[in-house]
């Protein structure tokens, strides 16, 4: 009997939320956003789903404000809610997640959703697109394309997310080339290309040959061009900055994720008082990541003959990491970290709460490693 | 070997990160040696910075762009010049007027510039034999840009202007003694201003190197805090060309090596070095007696000068 | 024939200081109007909003107090330092380094709830303070320049926070990201009703304000910074040590940046994180308010307000417009070019007269 009446209570609430929600007839989004968003990283990349979004749904309306420091996140959102009258709020940064919660509680019959967080209530989701997977394959071809078996990685912060994604690269590397090391440099920002310039040029001194990086400009690219060294971009599509030695790269559709969302809020599926356990966590197989130097364009085809039958193998493993069942993923056991410590047994498969707190370097991996597991 | 080739590595990044650095400096060594202190020259660096990678991706060629760098940093420095010389303002806050109003004009202006790479760039060269010569060789004449000969080239330049013509004292007089130059018929507005205005115009171009040349994009702040280490070598280097040479090439030294070295030290102890550095060595520099006379400040430096009111 | 007649002023009244400024500001937002209509704005309707969105209301209003708290803090630590001629560039480092002193109070110190508050404000002084103390020692005894020392060591300030929120201080709830662990409750400053004011920095920069104005105005140390101030040479003859006079300039100057650096992680972030999200250049912002407050303390109050002011302004024109963030920048550069300009002209009286 209560389970019925809960059960009804329910729907009308799901009702009545989308009754409010159609009467107003619109919806008004509000994106905040840690960088600017003329980088080529990670605002930029948002900040393309968001126009995407405004131009697919006609009921849809957004603001956004750019550059805004984390402590002042909660500021933002009172003015987001109270001026600009907006239903939901984005905050795409881990460290909004402190003002974020704290709104979420303030404005209790708004939605927020907040990228990369691990914190949820009932009108506060999470949301994740991640590339471990095609940085597992550009590892596959960075594997295959160097001569002097020495990889180089410049890496902005020394986190569990930048970690995940050295760790999958050199996963690759080592499956083509077992001899191969990866070189990591840190540099300590997000955006900073002299730094990136100079990151890069000290791993060439080094003797590495190919590149991949984590920081939002196409500086790494471009430096490995000028060295008629081939290389992988970086979260936006960075082939005209070097169409000649880009190999591949990692791409993001966050359009999927605020186009779905947004949709179900529309529709009253998703209100303030459900949210507690939604959180999207976007792969290779939902259509989150995308591989390739720039859209629809997987492998540059310049690079095809050289990177000879491994084309074929990261097709393949493209495909299986696709298919809904997720047939293959990179982190399956055993995986060794560079200690020789076992991280993941064999034949398992490291699950999401693994990967989000990797902080172990795997064998093959050649450099300083802030925070390594002792 | 080994080291010899570190020492070459070492060197040749330093020469391609500091020569903006140089340029920065030479210019604001002679703002303040006749008396104007300009700490605008992020703002300028970065103006610079713009408009040079502006003109060159439109008219495609980068000496275009250097010129119209040059000269857009050259404008800027003349606000400061008016607010100094002419409105005798607090130069402090001119100066960090012009750095925030550079910073915020590119960030504007810039916006639909972002994420496009220049196509043409000034292509790296070697000078034929002198790029046989020993560890020199190497270092200086092996592909290496030309706008790091010129740095040089200024910096020498500039040194014997400075040092060895009646052009310098002019200036070093102003700089230090207006009272006197004033009285020895020396026009001191006219030297304040040319003196601001080359400041302006090396920073231009060091702005515009580093868009053009070192990272052949635009991205809003992509100067990252250099002006503030030019303002710092200014007064390491004893307000000396050659010395902002030395100056200039150890802190890209230090910065290239902070990346090189991460395998074996502390990454978050590298990166404090150049800046460790600059502190230190002024600390060591004191002890000898002769550089000690010259460590101070020109004496004039950031005060207006009127006649009617000394 | 009509000329034009300057005369001098001695001292500018302050009606014609407050009608200038208020002038400066409206040639700033006139010349802006350019870059509004460039975007397809109708800059009347945006300045009413502006308006509206910073001094109109009171949530503005609390916004404004709120960001020029820090700024209040550092500013008025910098006048003392800049009256006695010591260029101070390094608030921003000091600011860091008291952050970082509070963060150990609250975290690591182990104290008793009641004391937690106390002990943030004391270690977040005590750490500007010895990091403003180590470019007067440098200065002092070794004669190195104070704008290189306190520039520089504003880098390694950063890099030491750095340092520490990625090793021995990340905490084990961040999952990994590099923040410290959120202070425990009782460290956290209560805020001003619904506000985010937190009241008790707030405070302590009005007492830096008094205290200061006082330093200046009533004592010998006051006396001696001025004499420093207007030329070492006669300091030395008056028999003044101008190590001990500055070690308590700089005691002051970066203790009241540290007090800043310490309000913010315990009233607005709760934890140690990135530097450039701690202070948000206001270690440099507090030099223009410093400057503009014309050497008196007091003033800083109002200088300080300006500039809160102009940071909420330029949320509105952010969120309301869909202007870059930079923006801010050019409205600050433009309002100071203004302002300093009218500086010169304020001391002089210009009227018109008839000529045969």
């Amino acid at each position: 009997m209560r389970k019925v009446v809960l059960l009804i209570l329910c729907l009308v609430f799901v009702f009545t939320g989308a009754i409010g929600l159609l009467a107003q007839d619109k919806l008004k989004a509000g994106f905040i956003y840690v960088g600017p968003i003329g980088d080529m990283g990670w605002t930029h990349a948002h900040d393309q789903a968001r126009k995407i979004c405004e131009n697919t749904f006609p009921w849809l309306e957004t603001v956004y404000q750019e550059s805004v420091p984390e402590g002042k996140v909660e500021g933002v959102i009172d003015r987001m809610i109270r001026r600009e009258r907006c239903d939901v709020v984005f905050t795409t940064s881990f460290g909004f997640w402190e003002g974020t919660i704290a709104a979420a509680k303030k404005y209790p019959d708004k939605v927020f959703a907040h990228c990369s967080g691990f914190m949820r209530t009932p009108n506060c989701a999470t949301y994740m697109a991640d590339f471990y997977q095609v940085y597992y394959l550009n590892g596959l071809m960075a594997g295959a394309l160097t001569k002097s078996n020495k990889v180089g990685y410049v890496g902005a912060f020394p986190i569990p997310e930048v970690k995940r994604h050295i760790d999958a690269f050199t996963l690759g590397v080592l499956e083509v080339n077992p001899r191969a090391e990866v070189h990591v440099r840190w540099i300590e920002a997000w955006f900073d290309p002299a730094k990136a310039k100079e990151a890069t040029n000290s791993l060439i001194d080094a003797g590495c040959d190919v590149f991949a990086f984590t920081e939002d400009s196409d500086t790494v690219v471009q430096v490995a061009a000028e060295n008629r060294l081939p290389s992988f971009g970086h979260y936006s599509p960075m082939y005209n900055s070097a169409p000649d030695y880009i190999v591949s790269g990692q791409l993001v559709h966050w359009e999927l994720f605020y186009l779905d969302f947004l949709a179900k809020v529309y529709a009253g599926y998703y209100t303030s008082k459900n949210l507690e356990n939604v959180d999207y966590w976007g792969l290779l197989k939902e259509g989150a990541a995308e591989l390739g130097p720039k859209f629809g364009m997987p492998i540059n085809p310049k690079w095809k003959s050289r990177l000879g039958k491994t084309n074929d193998l990261v097709l393949e493993r493209l495909k299986q990491m696709q298919n809904p069942q997720m047939i293959f993923d990179p982190f399956t056991g055993p995986i060794y970290d560079r200690n020789g410590k076992m991280v993941v047994g064999r034949g398992e498969r490291a699950d999401y709460g693994h990967l989000l707190s990797i902080e172990y370097a795997v064998k093959g991996v050649v450099g300083a490693w802030p925070g390594e597991p002792k | 070997m080994e080291w010899q080739l570190w020492i070459i590595e070492t060197l040749r990044r330093a020469l391609a990160y500091g020569t903006p650095l140089l340029l920065g400096t030479l210019g604001e060594i002679y703002t303040e040696r006749s008396g104007i202190l300009n700490l605008g020259v992020e703002g300028m660096m970065i103006l610079g910075a713009f408009t040079g990678f502006v003109t060159t991706f439109v008219t495609g060629n980068p000496w275009i762009g250097f010129l119209m760098g040059a000269l857009v940093g050259g404008a800027a420095s003349l606000i400061h010049a008016f607010l100094s010389i002419n409105l005798r303002v607090i130069q402090v806050v001119s100066g960090l007027a012009l750095t925030l109003f550079g910073l915020g004009l590119t960030g504007v202006l810039g916006r639909g510039w972002e994420g496009q790479p220049l196509k043409v760039s000034l292509e790296m060269f070697s000078v034929p034999y002198l790029k046989e010569i020993p560890i020199l060789g190497p270092i200086v004449f092996t592909e290496q840009n030309v706008l790091v000969y010129i740095g040089i080239g200024f910096a020498l330049l500039l040194w014997i202007v400075l040092f060895k013509t009646s052009w310098g004292i002019t200036i070093r007089s102003v700089g230090e003694d207006p009272a006197t130059a004033d009285a020895l018929g020396i026009n001191i507005p006219l030297v304040r201003y040319l003196c601001t205005f080359i400041g302006g115009v090396l920073a231009g171009i060091g702005g515009a190197y580093l868009s053009i040349i070192y990272r052949p994009s635009w991205t809003q702040g992509m100067t990252s805090g250099m002006g503030w280490i030019v303002i710092a070598l200014t007064i390491f280097s004893l307000w000396h060309p050659l010395m902002a040479i030395v100056g200039s090439y150890i802190f890209g030294s230090l910065f290239y090596l902070s990346f090189r070295l991460q395998p074996w030290v502390a990454p978050e102890l590298l990166t404090i070095m150049p800046y460790l550095f600059t502190i230190l060595a002024p600390m060591f520099l004191n002890v000898h007696r002769t550089l000690r006379r010259r460590m101070g400040a020109p004496a004039a430096l950031g005060i207006p000068y009127s006649r009617e009111e000394e | 024939m009509l000329r034009l007649k300057i005369e001098k002023r001695l001292t500018p009244t302050w009606k014609v200081v407050f009608s200038v400024t208020v002038l400066s500001i409206f040639l700033a937002f006139f010349v802006i109007g350019f870059i509004f209509l460039g975007y397809g704005i109708n800059p009347v309707k945006a300045y009413i909003e502006i308006l509206i969105e910073t001094v109109g209301n009171f949530y503005g209003i609390t916004q404004i107090l709120w960001q020029s708290i820090p700024l209040l803090l550092c500013g008025v630590g910098l006048l003392l330092a800049f009256k006695a001629s010591f260029w101070n560039i390094g608030a921003e480092g000091q600011l860091l380094m008291g952050s970082l002193g509070a963060t150990w109070a609250a975290l690591f110190s182990g104290l008793p709830d009641f004391l937690l508050i106390p002990m943030i404000f004391i270690l977040g002084f005590a750490g500007g303070a010895i990091w403003g103390l180590v470019s007067t020692v440098l200065k002092a005894k070794f004669k190195v320049n104070e704008v290189i020392t306190t520039l520089m060591m504003n880098y390694i300030a950063m890099n030491i926070i750095l340092y520490l929120i990625h090793g021995p201080w990340k905490g084990e709830e961040m999952k990994g990201f590099a923040y410290t662990n959120s202070f425990p409750q009782p460290a956290w400053l209560p805020t001003l009703g619904m506000s985010y004011i937190h009241w008790p920095t707030l405070i302590m920069g009005l007492v830096a304000v008094a205290v200061i104005y006082l330093i200046i105005s009533r004592t010998k140390l006051g006396y001696e910074v001025k004499v420093i101030g207007q030329s070492q040479k006669a300091a030395k003859y008056a028999g003044i040590s101008y190590f001990q006079t500055i070690f308590w300039v700089m005691l002051i100057s970066g203790g009241c940046a540290g007090l800043a650096g310490a309000g913010e992680v315990a009233g607005v972030h709760h934890m140690l994180r990135h530097p450039d999200q701690i202070s948000l250049g206001y270690g440099y912002t507090g030099i223009i308010v410093a400057w503009l407050a014309r050497g008196n303390p007091i003033v800083t109050i109002l200088t300080s307000l300006l500039f809160g002011a102009i940071y909420v302004a330029g949320d509105v024109m952010q969120l309301s417009f869909g202007l870059p963030f930079q923006i801010v920048n050019v409205f600050t550069g433009m309002i100071l070019f203004f302002l300093i300009s009218s500086d010169h002209l304020m001391r002089y009286k210009i009227s018109f007269r008839r000529e045969e």
